[in-house]
Formats: C-alpha cells, structure tokens, sequence
C-alpha cells in the first residue's frame, strides 16, 4: 500500500502543469527523465495490484514474456520523435503519455521482471542497448529537426544521451559476462 | 582452498608481527615524500601570505604566480596524494594481509611515475614557463613539459588504483561471500572516485599537450574548464572521504568505542562515489555558456552531496555521545569531559570534523548562484578552501600521522611527541582561524584572488583591505610554526622515537548490528549508476560546449 501511494504521488507529481511543462521544455529531460520517471511511479503502484491480483497476472503473465513484449512495444512508440510531438500539441495524448507509460510499462514491468529467466533479461538488455545505439544514431546525424517543438541542437543532445546510455549497458553487460560472480560470493 | 588457508595465517601472523616490513618502506617513503612537500609548500603560502599583506617583496626570478602555481599544485595534488596512498596501502596491508608481491610493484612504478611527474612540472614553473596555477585554466598556455609532467602524475595514481583493486580483488576471492574489511572497503571507494575522476582531466591534458607545441592552433576554453572540474572537485570530496574514513574507522577506536552502523557506512561511502564527479558544476557557477536551468539542475546535484556528508556529522556525534554515555559521561553536554582532549590523534580527528560544519555551510552558500555572484574569485574562496583542505583535510592527516607513522616505522609515539601534537594542533587551528577568517571577511570586502600586492593606486577599498591582510599574515605566520612542529613530529617518530608496537587502530562494529546486506559489495553496480550520473549531468553542457562552439582560443602567455 505505502509504495502504491508513494508511486500514486510521484505521478501526480509529475503531472502537475507547471512540472510537466518544465521538463517538456527541454528534450531529453522530457524524455530521459520524466518518461522514465512516470515509468517507475508505473512501477511503484504495481505492487498493490500483484498482491491483490496474484492469480490474474499468473493468468495473463506466466512466464513474463506477454509483459515484457507489452512494455517494449510502449516504451518503443515513446521513444519516436513523433509521439513526443503529439504529446506536446494534443491535451489526449500527453494523457495518453502519462496512463500507458505507468500502466502499461512500469505495471507490466515489474510483474515480469521476475518471472523472466536470464536469457530473457539478457535478450532485453542487448534489444535496448541496440535500440538505444540506433535511435541515438538517428538524433544526432538527422540533418533536419525531427520534432516541430525542439531544435536541432536538444536532438543531438538527446542523441548523446541515448548513446552514453546504451554504452553504459554494455559496460554492465561485460561486467556480468566477464567476472565470474561465484568465484566472490 | 589452499590458498585461503595460507591467507587466513598470513592475516594471522601479520597481526601478531605487526607490519610486513616491504609494505611499511612503501608507506613510510610515500608519507616521507608527503611531509615534505608540506614543508616546502608551506614556505610558499607563507610568502604569498606576507607578500599580500605588503611586508614582503618576491624577487623577479620567484615571482608571486609561481609561488601560488606551485603552492597549489604542492598541497591539493602532491602533499594529498602521497598522504593518502601512503595511509591506504598501509591499512590494505593491515586488513588484507599483507600486499602482494605484484601489487608492490605495482606501488613503486607508481612511486617514480609520480616523482617524475612532480619534477616536470616544477621544473617549467620554476623557469617562469608555466605560471598557470593549478587550475591551468586555457587560454592561459603553459610549456609542453608542464602538461607532460600532469600525465606522468596521473598515471602514477592510476598504477596505486589498479594495486589497490587487484589487492582487494584477491582477498575476495580468498574469502568468499565474506564482507571487505570497512577501512579496506573505504580504499576501494576512494580508488574507484580517484580512477573515474582522472579521465576527464587526463583527456584535457592530452588535447592540451599538441596546443601547447602548437600543433593545434586553438582550443574550446569551455571544454577544457568543464573536464578540469569533473576531476578537480571529486579530488577534493577524494581527500575529505579519506579524511571520513579516518572519522569512521579511527576514531571511535581512539574514543574506547565502537563503529557507527556498518551498513550506513557502506551506504554513505556508495552514495559519495556515485554522486561526487557531477558535483564540479558548482565551479562553474559564473562561467558563460551554460543556460539557467541546467545551472539549476547542478544547484541540485551539488546539494545532494550535501546530504550523506550531513549524514556523517552526525553519525560522528552519535558514536561519540554513545561512547562517552558508556563510560559515564552525564548530562546534556557534560560527556564532552570525558573525551581524550589530550591525545592528538583524537583531538586533531576531532578539530577536523568540527572544521567541516563552518566549512561546509560556506560550500552550500557558494553554491547558491546570487550568493556566489557576491564572492566568486575573491579572497572568500581561499578562505574556504583553507577550512575544507587546511583543516577539514589537513588535520585529518596530521592527526593520522600521530599513529601511522609509529606504526609502520616500528616505533612508539612518546608523550612528548603527544604533547607537542597537541600544541601544534592548536597552532595550526588558531592559525587557521586567523587566516581563513581574514580571508573570508576580506572576500566579502572584493578582494580578489590570485592577485599579487597591490593598492590600486591607493584606492581607498583597497586600503580598507590591508587590516584583514595583516590578519592573514599573522595567521600564516602561526601556520608555517605548525608545518614545521608537524614535520618535526613526523620525522622524530620515523626515524627517532624508541622502537616499539603501536596499533593500526580499527574499531570494531557495533554490538548486535543487523548484517550488512551483499549489495554493498557490488561495485560493478555502483559504478555504472555512477556513469549514469555523469552522463545525465554532462551531456546536455558538453553537446552545446561543443556543437555551438565559439572559434577555439590560441594559446596566452600573460606573465
Ligand atoms: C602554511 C600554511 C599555509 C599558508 C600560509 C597558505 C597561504 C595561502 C595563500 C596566501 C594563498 C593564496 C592567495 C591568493 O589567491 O592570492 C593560498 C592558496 C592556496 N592554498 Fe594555501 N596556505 C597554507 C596551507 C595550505 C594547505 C595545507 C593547503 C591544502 C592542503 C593549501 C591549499 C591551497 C590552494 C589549493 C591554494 C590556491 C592556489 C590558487 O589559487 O591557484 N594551502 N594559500
Ligand atoms: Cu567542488
């Protein structure tokens, strides 16, 4: 329950006109923070529903998959120049924004997390650090700006956080496969 | 399975013997190399001090910017780094059972590495060719062999790192699931901070480097400032965790107490590496460039390092109310009676952590942009920086000195070695009172920094100024009294004091404390949230730094 209100809070948090309008003012703190940060609220409130529901969510989400499939596809439509554009212009989408990416992704998330076996996290790792390469590829060497409501100069910035981002997965990634943790533990 | 037996008895037989006598000749020549740079850095502020006040006059082959150039290379780089390497791989020893073979040489490359480095350096500063002070901010373009020189430095303390690492690697292994011992834990933090923190300032100097032969024409000024402050605040927040860990792990030992919770120490320790390299924007307050809201957003960040230095203040109170409870202190503030007020090693740790409260009310005030307007490059900020680094710092390691020393040279400390501890603690803390009190007052006044004497003409604010510099004089004065009882101390115990055991004193953990859970041993976690960091709070200035860039800047010699 407490996590539930603290996830409840930090949405409405994040929601709050003057709140939402600063972090949109700047392209990558609209998407790298407060989409993430919606995602986690997401996160948060889900335990509650897991504990209340246990036996919908072994139903639907077994082992993971369905969950993970549904949050990727989420996180993937938000991470177009497009859809940020429209959250911006249209007052039914950026309610969309804020309902799909806490239900849709940070719900789904933690539910499947730990039904996923490492093969799983593994594939999802790599598919994001791909994904993250490329879209950061395609901010900073886009010619023309992407978005009607940020310049060409946060789409590069934005670029260079995708990048930073995806190369510090794969420093994880190395750190995993490289070290053998039972020769520690 | 073998070698863990060999270990725990290695483990066993160092703490019967005492110190392994090859890690005691790293320790004891770093400390060496280490107090004597004080000396000579000493002397330095001192002339910078009397000449400010308009008592002394440099010749023209010493000029005011080399003094202040090599003072503070001397005491933010040299006199630290040594201090602190000497002082961890000393309790690496200690807690892991001695270094390894490799590690040692590992310590020496790193040793002549350094040396060389800090030869190089001084030698173009000594020739008036590199009077850039520390910062070496450009447009301001030293000689090559200055650049070449910080390279040679910074690859010195990369070598003590990775031995540190390698050490702490191999223990683990030996024990398995085990927690690292919390000094040895602490080393690991300060490696890790010291390893990241270097590699924005080495790419600096390396792109400095054919600027300064002239192989590049220009250089992007704003660049080159922001990568020098991602490297030079974490060095600073490096020596105060090295003085923290000396509050943590020494203290409560010195008191007849025992340590603050093992877990929040741990968690202070992961919360200072992850958060400090952000933290360099606050030197770049005034600096153009940069929009409003991501100044804003580093307001933040440095504040957030604020919270588990808070966290440590009173933790320390706590340990020692506890403690002082136990042995029947009474009363709101009467157990402060029952504190080791005449033992050095206690009463140095104990002014350095009181030194941080001022100190560090000062930092959060310069940190607020409209406050910082009013003082930024005055004599403010050197009054600051000589309570964080001259006390908080300084006497953390003087204070250490007082046992490390005896410790890995054999020897005991002698009453009265401790007697003359206490008066030289006292010296330098008045002194220090006075110096960093004129210094802060007459900042407010405008007096500027990194400025050599003058009176504008007879300007009257200029005139008003000369009280306050008397001031600082008088403290200097009290302050090279204290360097020079201090190495004194310092070369008596190496090599004089009658021979004997002393302690490496670690206290042990609190009674009944809840395990620590093993997440605090994933440093291969803590650092890619660290790189994070840093990523989200450099990428938005460096892309504008860089993409918007004004024409590069030629080189500048202004002395
Ligand atoms: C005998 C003791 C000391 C005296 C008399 C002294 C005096 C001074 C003075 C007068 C200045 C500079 C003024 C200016 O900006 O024009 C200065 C700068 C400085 N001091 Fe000290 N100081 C002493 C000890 C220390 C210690 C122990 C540290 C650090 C561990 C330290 C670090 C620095 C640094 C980093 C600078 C700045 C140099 C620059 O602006 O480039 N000093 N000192
Ligand atoms: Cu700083």
């Amino acid at each position: 329950m407490q996590q539930f209100i603290y996830g409840l809070l930090l949405l409405i948090a994040l929601a709050i006109p003057p709140i939402a309008h600063f972090m949109e003012s700047v392209m990558i703190i609209h998407m790298h923070m407060q989409m993430p940060m919606v995602v986690f609220a997401g996160f948060l409130m889900a335990r509650l529903f897991m504990d209340r529901f246990p036996r919908f969510f072994d139903k639907w989400n077994g082992n993971g998959v369905p969950g993970i499939l549904l949050f990727v596809i989420i996180v993937g439509f938000w991470t177009l120049p497009r859809s940020m554009d429209d959250a911006l212009t249209e007052q039914s989408v950026e309610v969309f924004k804020f309902v799909s990416l806490s239900l849709l992704a940070g719900f789904p998330l933690r539910d499947s997390w730990k039904r996923l076996n490492s093969l799983g996290k593994n594939i999802l790792f790599i598919f994001f650090t791909i994904l993250f390469l490329v879209v950061g590829w395609l901010y900073i060497d886009a010619p023309v700006q992407l978005c009607n409501n940020y310049l060409v100069i946060e789409q590069i910035t934005l670029g260079w956080g995708f990048l930073t981002t995806a190369i510090c997965i794969v420093i994880y990634l190395i750190y995993i496969t490289f070290t053998d943790r039972t020769k520690y533990e | 399975m073998e070698t863990a037996i060999n270990q725990t008895f290695k483990t066993k037989a160092t703490k019967l013997l005492g110190v392994n006598k090859e890690d005691a000749k790293i320790s004891k020549t770093y400390l060496f190399v280490s107090f004597v740079i004080l000396l000579v850095g000493g002397f330095l502020g001192l002339a910078q001090g009397l000449n400010r006040a308009g008592l002394l006059e440099l010749p023209s082959w010493l000029n005011y910017y080399q003094v202040l150039t090599m003072h503070g290379v001397f005491m933010l780089l040299a006199f630290t780094t040594f201090f602190t390497f000497g002082y961890l791989y000393a309790g690496l020893s200690h807690e892991l059972g001695g270094l390894l073979p490799k590690v040692r040489k590992f310590v020496w490359t790193a040793f002549a590495s350094k040396i060389i480095g800090a030869v190089l350096v001084v030698i173009p500063i000594l020739m008036n060719e590199a009077s850039v002070m520390y910062t070496f901010y450009p447009p301001l373009k030293a000689h090559p062999m200055f650049y070449i020189g910080l390279v040679f430095f910074a690859v010195g303390m990369w070598l003590c790192n990775v031995g540190a690492f390698i050490q702490v690697a191999n223990w683990r292994k030996n024990n398995k699931g085990k927690h690292v011992p919390i000094f040895s834990y602490f080393a690991t933090g300060i490696n890790v901070l010291m390893f990241f923190a270097l590699i924005p300032v080495a790419i600096e100097v390396l792109y400095l480097i054919p600027w300064s032969l002239g192989w590049v024409k220009t250089v992007n000024v704003m660049v080159s400032r922001t990568l020098f402050w991602a490297f030079g605040h974490t060095l600073v927040n490096i020596w105060y965790l090295t003085a923290t860990s000396a509050w943590y792990v020494i203290a409560p030992k010195l008191i007849g107490g025992r340590r603050w919770s093992d877990t929040l120490t741990r968690v202070v320790i992961i919360a200072l590496v992850i958060m400090n390299i952000t933290g360099g924007f606050h030197h770049q307050i005034i600096d153009p460039g940069i929009s409003l809201p991501v100044k804003m957003m580093h307001v933040f960040m440095s504040l957030a390092i604020g919270f588990p230095s808070l966290m440590t203040a009173w933790a320390m109170f706590a340990v020692f109310e506890k403690t002082a409870r136990k042995q029947g202190g009474k009363g709101l503030i009467g157990w402060y009676k029952k504190m080791p007020w005449g033992d050095v090693r206690f009463l140095a740790l104990f002014i350095s952590m009181a030194s941080f409260a001022p100190a560090g009310a000062g930092g959060i005030a310069q940190t607020t942009n409209q406050l910082d307007t009013v003082v930024h490059n005055t004599m403010w900020i050197v009054g600051h920086f000589h309570l964080t680094l001259g006390v908080t710092v300084a006497l953390a390691f003087f204070g250490i000195s007082y046992w490390l020393v005896p410790y890995i040279s054999g020897r005991v400390l002698t009453p009265q070695i401790n007697k003359l501890g206490v008066i030289q603690t006292w010296i330098w803390t008045i002194g220090m009172i006075f110096m960093s009190g004129a210094m802060h007052t007459v900042g407010l006044f405008g007096s500027p920094r990194r400025t050599s004497f003058t009176t504008y003409g007879d300007h009257a604010t200029a005139l008003g100024w000369n009280p306050y510099m008397m001031a600082m004089a008088v403290g200097g004065t009290l302050l090279i009294i204290g360097v020079i009882l201090q190495v004194y101390a310092v070369i008596n115990m190496m090599f004089f004091a009658p021979r004997g055991e002393t302690e490496f004193p670690i206290a042990e953990a609190e009674e009944n404390a809840s395990p620590t859970p093993y997440w605090t041993e994933r440093w291969g976690l803590w650092i890619v949230v660290m790189l994070l960091v840093v990523a989200m709070a450099y990428v938005v200035p460096l892309t504008e730094f860089i993409v918007n860039a004004p024409p590069g800047s030629p080189g500048f010699k202004t002395w």
